[in-house]
C-alpha cells in the first residue's frame, strides 16, 4: 500500500487511540468497561495491521477479540462478586510495582521503535502477506501446529459435551421440571434420592 | 469514495423503512386487518418516539447507553459496505470482504451487550446476557457457511463470490448454506423466533429502559443489521446481481428484501424459542451441519 496523507492520519489516530484506551483499562472502575476499553485498544492495533497491508490478520484480530472480550467481561463479573460490573471497584492492585513495570516496559518498547532501523522496501501489490507470514512463522511445522489446533478444538468440544446437562444440582433437565401438583409427591426426576413407593407415610398429614 | 458511502447510507435507510413497512403489512395480513391502515403504523409510531421524552435509570453508564445504538447502526453500515450491489458497485468490496462482514457482525454482540448493560437495570441486563449466549451459538455456523461460499470462488471478496455463481447459485450448490445462514440472520438482528434479547417476556429486554429518540435509533439500527445480513445472504447464496432481464442492482434489492420478508414473516408465524434449547440445537445440530457444508464445499472445490 502506498503512503498517503489519509493513511498517516488514520495510522496516528489508531496508534494514539489504542495507547489511550489501553491506559483507560486501568483507570476505569468496572470490569465490563475495562474489558471493552481493551477491545477498543485491540481494534486500534487491528486498524494498524490493515494499514500495513496485513488486512486479513488485522480483521481476524478484531473478529477474535469481539467475542473474547465479552466472554472475559462475563467471567470477570461472575468471579468478582460484583453484580453486572456497574458498582465502582478498583481495577489495580500492587499499584507502585505495577505502574513502574508498565512505564518501564512502555519506554523500552517505544525506545526500540525509535532507535531500531526498519527496512524501507516497497512491497508489490500482489504480495500475499498472510501466506508469507504463515510460512515465516511455522514453515515446515505447519502440519504439526494444525494437528495440535484441531486436537485442542476437539478437546474443548469434548469438555463442553461432558460439562453440559450435569450441573451442581444434578441433571440440568430434571431441575427444570414443573413441581408436582401434590406437594407431598416428590419430583419424578432421574436420580431422585428415594422412589415414592419406599416411603408409605409421605404426605399422610396432608390427606 | 464519499459518493459511494452516501449511497450506501441512503440505501440502508431505505431498507430500514422497507423493513418496517413489510413487518407492519405481514402483521396486518396475519392478524386479518386492513393492510392499508397498517402501512401508516411505522410512521406514526416513529413520529411518536421522535418527540417522546427520554427516561433514565439510577446511575446508568450514560455515555455507553447513548453510544450503543450508534455503534449498532455503524456496524450494520460496515457490514453492508462489503456487499456489492452490482459488478464493482460497493462502498468497500475489499479483498477480505467476508472477513470484514464477519468483524462487523461479531462486534454486534458488543453493541447489544453494552446496550443491555449500561442502563444499570435488571431486565436489560438479562437481555444482554441472553444475547451473548445466542451470539456465541449462531456465530460459528455463520462463519462456517460463509467460508463455504468462499471456497468455490477461491477468494474472500464478496464480488468474486457473486461472480462464481454466474452458472449455478450457491443455494443449489451448497443446499445447507442458506438455511443455516438464515438462522444466523435472525439471531444477528435478534428478530422473530430468535428475539431473546429484546423479548416481550423481559418487558423489552435490552430496550426495556429506553424511550423516545434513543429507542427509535435502537430499533432502526437493529433493522439495519437485518438488512445488511440479508444483503449478504442474497450475495453469498442467491447469486447477488445475477438474474435475467432486470439490471443487477434491482435484482440485488429484490433478493435482499425477499430475505428480509422471510425473516420478518417468521416473527409473525413462529413462536420465540427458549434460549437453552436453541443453544443445545446450535451446538449439537447446526455447527456439525455447517462443518459438513464446509467439508462438502472443500471436496467439490478440490
Amino acid at each position: 500500500m502506498t503512503r498517503t496523507l489519509a493513511g498517516d492520519v488514520v495510522f496516528a489516530a489508531a496508534g494514539i487511540g489504542s495507547v489511550l484506551s489501553a491506559w483507560r483499562v486501568f483507570r476505569t472502575d468496572s470490569m465490563v468497561r475495562a474489558a471493552y476499553w481493551l477491545l477498543a485498544s485491540f481494534v486500534g492495533v487491528g486498524i494498524i495491521l490493515v494499514l500495513l497491508s496485513a488486512s486479513f490478520l488485522g480483521l481476524v484480530l478484531m473478529l477474535m477479540m469481539a467475542g473474547e472480550m465479552t466472554i472475559m467481561a462475563v467471567f470477570m463479573v461472575m468471579f468478582m462478586m460484583n453484580p453486572a460490573g456497574l458498582n465502582p471497584m478498583t481495577m489495580v492492585h500492587q499499584r507502585r510495582s505495577a505502574t513502574t513495570a508498565g512505564v518501564v516496559s512502555f519506554l523500552a518498547l517505544a525506545g526500540v521503535g525509535l532507535v531500531a532501523h526498519f527496512p524501507d522496501r516497497p512491497v508489490s501489490p500482489d504480495a500475499r502477506p498472510t501466506a508469507e507470514l504463515g510460512q515465516e512463522l511455522l514453515g515446515d511445522s505447519m502440519l504439526v501446529f494444525e494437528t495440535a489446533g484441531v486436537t485442542l478444538l476437539a478437546t474443548m468440544i469434548g469438555s463442553i459435551a461432558l460439562a453440559t446437562h450435569k450441573g451442581r444440582f444434578g441433571d440440568a433437565q430434571s431441575s427444570s421440571l414443573p413441581p408436582p401438583v401434590d406437594p407431598a409427591e416428590p419430583v419424578a426426576a432421574e436420580g431422585a434420592a428415594e422412589p415414592p413407593e419406599s416411603d408409605p407415610h409421605a404426605g399422610m398429614d396432608h390427606r | 469514495m464519499i459518493g459511494s458511502v452516501v449511497a450506501l447510507l441512503v440505501l440502508l435507510a431505505a431498507g430500514v423503512v422497507a423493513t418496517a413497512l413489510i413487518d407492519s403489512a405481514v402483521g396486518a395480513v396475519v392478524g386479518g386487518e386492513p393492510v392499508g391502515r397498517a402501512l401508516k403504523g411505522p410512521f406514526t409510531r416513529s413520529a411518536l418516539l421522535a418527540v417522546q421524552g427520554r427516561t433514565t435509570t439510577e446511575r446508568p453508564d450514560a455515555g455507553t447507553w447513548r453510544l450503543a445504538p450508534a455503534l449498532l447502526g455503524g456496524l450494520a453500515a460496515v457490514g453492508a459496505a462489503a456487499v456489492p450491489l452490482g459488478r464493482g458497485l460497493a462502498a468497500g468490496d475489499v479483498p477480505d470482504g467476508i472477513v470484514l462482514f464477519g468483524v462487523a457482525m461479531a462486534l454486534v454482540m458488543v453493541a447489544v451487550f453494552l446496550h443491555g448493560w449500561s442502563p444499570n437495570s435488571p431486565f436489560p441486563l438479562f437481555g444482554a446476557y441472553r444475547f451473548a449466549a445466542l451470539a456465541l451459538s449462531y456465530e460459528m455456523p455463520l462463519a462456517l457457511v460463509l467460508i463455504g461460499t468462499a471456497l468455490p470462488a477461491q477468494s474472500l471478496s464478496v464480488g468474486d463470490i457473486v461472480s462464481s455463481q454466474a452458472g449455478l447459485w450457491n443455494v443449489v450448490r451448497q443446499p445447507l448454506g442458506l438455511p443455516l445462514f438464515l438462522v444466523a440472520v435472525a439471531g444477528l438482528a435478534f428478530w422473530g423466533p430468535l428475539n431473546v434479547a429484546d423479548a416481550p417476556d423481559l418487558v423489552g429486554g435490552t430496550a426495556a429502559e429506553s424511550s423516545g429518540p434513543a429507542l427509535l435509533a435502537w430499533r432502526a439500527a437493529r433493522s439495519a443489521v437485518l438488512v445488511a445480513a440479508a444483503a449478504m445472504a442474497a450475495a453469498a447464496f442467491l447469486g447477488g446481481w445475477n438474474g435475467p432481464l432486470l439490471p443487477g442492482p434491482v435484482w440485488m434489492a429484490v433478493k435482499t428484501m425477499g430475505i428480509v420478508a422471510l425473516v420478518v414473516t417468521s416473527g409473525h408465524r413462529i413462536p420465540r424459542v427458549r434460549l437453552e434449547r436453541f443453544v443445545v440445537v446450535a451446538w449439537v445440530v447446526l455447527i456439525p451441519l455447517a462443518l459438513l457444508d464446509v467439508f462438502a464445499a472443500g471436496i467439490v472445490a478440490l
